[in-house]
């Protein structure tokens, strides 16, 4: 069974390097397939270990043979357990739904977007397996340079200044990154993840490394996107081609939120200043990127960037539930994790439906023009109401166990929680009825100018190809949330420093519904404001007027103020640890 | 090992960082990214250096004479790789900025201006 282990990344790479090889004498279509099949079978791969270590216990494996002798781990190894398997899977099968997705959609450039995407799908796994911190960051490195090509792959003017935001703050935050590594080594000379556990534990709060755990939980924090690092995201995700921003939003950002879990976790465990730091800062971290996150996506038009905010504001739910470092708050996240990605990757798809049949994905100019594929508005409504809330599936069961920590002594997380599912889910369903169904009050002449330019997506492919890898994903979402629970009552007793929690736990019966009904009166409270006294609305203008307008001149899109937000983080981290 | 390396690598790093958060144009900007990577390498650098010891290529030492520390060298090559990937896609983004829009300042480059509508 170890004999699997590598060829988790094995297949895609070498996959990858023979396509750019041979991609100008094959037909594309073959090309399509080579690059389908092969994250297929790492996403297979994943799976059968998954259920291996699950059986069996966690494995590891040791590249080169390079085993550890007493006291030196010069080796670099995978270690396996079934959350980062299961993630790992995960992330194929997003990849593979993606590429059926994108069928035909890259002609022109041969197979290069394959290959990117396979070198992608290699890093995200490789990222996820790892136990040696330095190849975290090499994972880390690859991952994010095919992220900066597939972004500025249309060469416009959004889409490469959204790329180069991007790609300055994501390199800052891998400076950072290689900055704790070297101060890890420096202290334990050593960068296995359970050799650097035991090191850390004896060398109690040192300063070296409470400063790498602020330097690295910083740089993973840039990609999962937490306030006041999220800035970038909102920008490479509407600007880069459909395809993309679904394994963006799906899986990259993700992948950095479970990174972070697991240094948390597995390298940090004995550290008292980080423990604390993780339960007081992550939860208040977590709390503000849900409502800034939240409040952004409400003020949306463009379905890209909207659902980007949103994306922004469930990482900020999923940090909530690591927050708590217990059982119940793991478990809770990795599900949130899966059940997010399989929600919003199929909404991304949706706007590239849009994209690629009407002119442009802005909700206002796109009003009533979805008629013609009705199909395409059912699956986002259902999406809007997962995404918002519905007892139903993954993504709920994440919800529910994030919201039963709150017992454990914050209580306003539910609320926060309510907060960020319920107006993102209206924010989906208020475009989903405006695009498909007319409604709404016809625009003003301040509205009819879209903001945005002028954009359309290759449409060469029938509907039907488009829709049903996001059925696919939608329908995944929907697996009962018990299936989902038994699976984590095993994969989190691998995290044996996690406080013990409840997997079967769930917040109030009512609350579910609550967040459903916010969904449907938010969405239709902006959609018949016509309806409503003058009175009200001006009341509610006043009232909300400055709140928009201060979050929404933070966003300034302009790369110098990300990075000046991203030292402050860091300086507000690094005196919250001096503190605690 | 002194002080002196440690503190090197945070002038760099903060030295890069201001040179970004100022900077009006793309070209400027990307080699202020570069000298803050720089940074990274002196701190690698000085945390495997040892006084007195040789390079860690044993084809005409015995082994067994102190060297500095291979790994973190291993480290700075593999990061100087990355670097220049990095790097030479920032600079090829730079030129298609430059040939479409005839501008290069962060400025007059937002991704989205004006967005929103309340």
């Amino acid at each position: 069974m170890t004999a699997l282990v590598p060829l988790t990344i094995a297949v895609p790479l070498a996959v990858a390097a023979l396509l750019i090889a041979i991609a100008h004498f094959i037909p594309p279509r073959l090309a399509d397939a080579a690059a389908l099949l092969a994250a297929l079978a790492s996403a297979a791969i994943c799976a059968v270990l998954a259920i291996h270590t699950m059986q069996h216990g966690a494995l590891t494996y040791w590249f080169g043979g390079w085993m550890p002798r007493p006291g030196v781990v010069l080796g670099i190894g995978f270690g396996i357990d079934p959350a980062s398997a299961g993630f790992a899977a995960f992330i194929g099968l997003l990849i593979a739904a993606t590429s059926v997705f994108a069928w035909g959609f890259f002609d022109e450039v041969h197979a290069h977007f394959h290959v990117i995407m396979l070198l992608f799908l290699a890093a995200m796994v490789g990222f996820c397996l790892t136990r040696d911190l330095f190849n975290l960051f090499v994972w880390f490195e690859v991952m994010s340079v095919a992220a900066y090509a597939l972004t500025a792959y249309r060469l416009e003017r959004p889409s490469l200044a959204g790329a180069l935001n991007f790609v300055v703050v994501n390199s800052i935050a891998s400076f950072m990154m290689l900055g704790g590594v070297a101060l890890l080594y420096a202290r334990a000379s050593t960068l296995d993840f359970e050799a650097l556990r035991e090191a850390i534990a004896r060398a109690g709060d040192d300063p070296v490394t409470t400063g790498a755990f602020c330097l690295l939980a910083a740089a993973l924090m840039v990609k999962a996107a937490i306030f006041p690092f999220h800035f970038w995201l909102s920008d490479a995700h509407a600007v880069a081609p459909s395809p993309v921003s679904v394994i963006f939003s799906a899986a990259m950002v993700g992948v950095g939120l479970f990174g972070l879990a697991k240094l948390t976790l597995d390298v940090f465990p004995n550290a008292t200043a980080p423990q604390s730091f993780a339960q007081g800062g992550f939860a208040a971290l977590g709390g503000l990127t849900a409502v800034i996150g939240a409040t952004m996506c409400w003020m949306q038009r463009h379905l890209k960037r909207m659902l980007a905010f949103s994306t922004i504001s469930h990482l900020g739910i999923m940090l909530l539930g690591l927050a708590s470092l217990s059982a119940t708050g793991f478990g809770g996240m990795l599900a949130y994790l899966v059940g997010h990605g399989l929600v919003k990757g199929a909404l991304f798809m949706l706007a590239g439906i849009l994209l690629a049949t009407q002119p442009g994905a802005d909700e206002i100019t796109l009003r009533g023009r979805g008629r013609d594929i009705f199909p395409a508005g059912i699956a986002m409504a259902v999406g809007a109401l997962l995404l918002g809330g519905l007892p139903w599936g993954i993504l709920d069961a994440g919800t529910q166990l994030i919201g039963a920590t709150s017992s454990l002594g914050v209580a306003w997380i539910e609320g926060t929680v309510l907060f960020g599912t319920a107006v993102t889910g209206a924010t989906v369903l208020r475009a989903a009825l405006r695009i498909f169904l007319d409604l709404g009050p016809t625009a003003n002449p301040e509205e009819e100018q879209s903001p945005t330019e002028e954009e359309a997506e290759v449409a060469d492919r029938p509907l039907w190809l488009m829709l049903a890898p996001c059925v696919f994903l939608l329908a995944l979402a929907l697996i009962p949330g018990e299936a989902a629970r038994r699976f984590l009552t095993v994969a989190v007793g691998f995290y044996p420093k996690l406080a013990p929690g409840d997997l079967a736990a769930s917040g109030a019966e009512w609350l579910p519904w609550l967040s459903v009904f916010l969904v449907v009166a938010l969405a239709l409270s902006e959609l018949l404001r016509d309806r409503f006294p003058t009175r009200v609305l001006v009341a509610r203008d006043a009232l909300l007027r400055p709140i928009f307008f201060g979050v929404r001149s933070l966003h300034t899109g302009l790369v110098g103020d990300y990075v000046v937000w991203l030292m402050l983080g860091i300086a507000g981290f690094a005196c919250a640890l001096a503190v605690v | 090992m002194s002080v002196l390396p440690w503190l090197v690598a945070a002038w760099l790093f903060c030295v890069g960082i201001y040179g970004i958060v100022t900077s009006r144009n793309f070209v400027h900007l990307i080699g202020c990214l570069s000298v803050c990577q720089s940074s990274t390498y002196v701190l690698l650098l000085g945390i495997g250096y040892q006084w007195g010891a040789v390079a860690p290529i044993f084809y005409d030492h015995p082994p067994g004479t102190p060297a500095v520390d291979p790994v973190v060298q291993a480290l700075v090559l593999t990061d100087i790789v990355v670097g220049a990937t990095v790097t030479a896609l920032l600079l090829a983004m730079a030129l298609q900025v430059s040939r479409k829009h005839e501008t290069l300042d962060p400025q007059k480059l937002r991704p989205f201006i004006d967005e929103g509508r309340r």
